[in-house]
């Protein structure tokens, strides 16, 4: 019997490897209620590199280009100040992709978030019930990086 | 008792050997370009397109949310929920356009999984061909623009759309392109520009 237990143990195991038998049962394991400091961020820009290092997409230097993402329905998430990115999937009621101007509002900004963390496969997601505390922009990281990419504010003619 | 016992055992082995197989076979047949992105690896591979919240928690308003929801694909190989960031356009363009006509679907697609940060434990990824499985043709995943202009009939005006979307234009007059205000904009661009 003993064996037995161990086998089935072994294969539970293994299918919680492959990121369980089904996405209902992944859901099943529930979220928890958190509270995450950090920055609002486009996420493509973050992940991919194509516009430069993590510190130049980030802040000022990269708020247009934020804008736009958000704008243009790339994910937007949360960069917390131990660098854990959380995928925001609802934000105060609203979904992401709503055109509404919520997402925009809070680009780039410093926040504190509470809501519900959920993780699947190694992404770590946050449905926002509410932005506790809201700081603006503290990452005036244009100084150092000028506006990336370098052409988000238009020559003047 | 001891059969079972061997059969349970094998069946995890193959279970966890098959999930680190496909891992390593997604770039096979793959046609997406590349561009030198973070951790960029070619990624062909059939799955079923949800709404990642509705995946997680059970919150699922009808056509994965018709547009204004986050989608993602649950690969058929290995159970494993894929976020969708991008498609197959070079102007800030989310995938949901593109995605959301398949919505709860098995379908194939092709493009690049991307990002190496310590901060997210898994490649998100960008679509740039998508076909419902069984069909043979593919679909260039790049909805987005149209569908903009549709959403946005009266974004009149010169140049691309995230110059004209009235969101960005209205965000961008509240708070300048640096979102630090108009005067922080004056300053900066009259000393670097």
């Amino acid at each position: 019997m003993k064996s037995l237990r161990l086998a089935m143990a072994g294969f539970a195991a293994g299918l919680l490897l492959l990121g369980g038998p089904s996405g209902q049962v992944a859901a099943a394991a529930g979220a928890e209620t958190v509270e995450i400091k950090g920055e609002i961020i486009d996420t493509w820009c973050y992940l991919s590199g194509v516009m430069g290092g993590p510190d130049a997409v980030v802040g000022s230097a990269h708020h247009t280009c934020a804008l736009w993402c958000a704008a243009g329905g790339i994910p937007v998430g949360v960069r917390a100040e131990d660098g854990t990115v959380y995928m925001v999937l609802k934000i105060e009621g609203e979904d992401p992709l709503a055109p509404s101007d919520t997402i925009l509002e809070l680009q780039s900004d410093s926040i504190v978030a509470r809501g519900q963390h959920y993780v699947r496969d190694g992404v770590n997601y946050l449905v926002v019930a509410n932005v506790v505390s809201n700081d603006g922009i503290t990452n005036r990281n244009h100084e150092d990086f000028g506006v990336v990419p370098d052409f988000a504010i238009p020559e003047k003619k | 008792m001891k059969r079972i016992v061997v059969l349970l055992t094998a069946a995890s082995c193959l279970a966890v050997s098959a999930a680190i197989v496909t891992a390593e076979d997604f770039s096979k047949d793959s046609k997406a370009g590349t561009f030198g992105l973070s951790g960029e690896q070619k990624a062909m591979f059939s799955g079923k397109v949800v709404d990642i919240l509705c995946e997680l928690s059970g919150d699922c308003p009808a056509n994965c949310g018709d547009g204004k929801r986050n989608l993602g694909i649950v690969r058929a190989s290995d159970n494993k929920l894929v976020m969708v960031s991008k498609n197959a356009q070079f102007e800030f363009n989310g995938a949901a356009d593109d995605l959301l006509a398949y919505c709860n679907k098995s379908v194939d697609v092709d493009g690049l999984l991307i990002g190496e940060d310590p901060g997210v434990k898994a490649k998100v990824y960008m679509v740039q061909l998508i076909r419902l499985s069984g069909e043979t043709e593919w679909k260039k995943a790049e909805l987005w623009t149209e569908a903009w202009k549709s959403r946005n009939p009266n974004a009149t005006g010169e140049g691309p759309w995230y110059r004209r979307d009235p969101r960005v234009v209205k965000q961008i007059e509240k708070e300048g392109y640096l979102g630090l205000g108009p005067k922080v904009d004056k300053k900066w661009i009259a000393e670097n520009q």
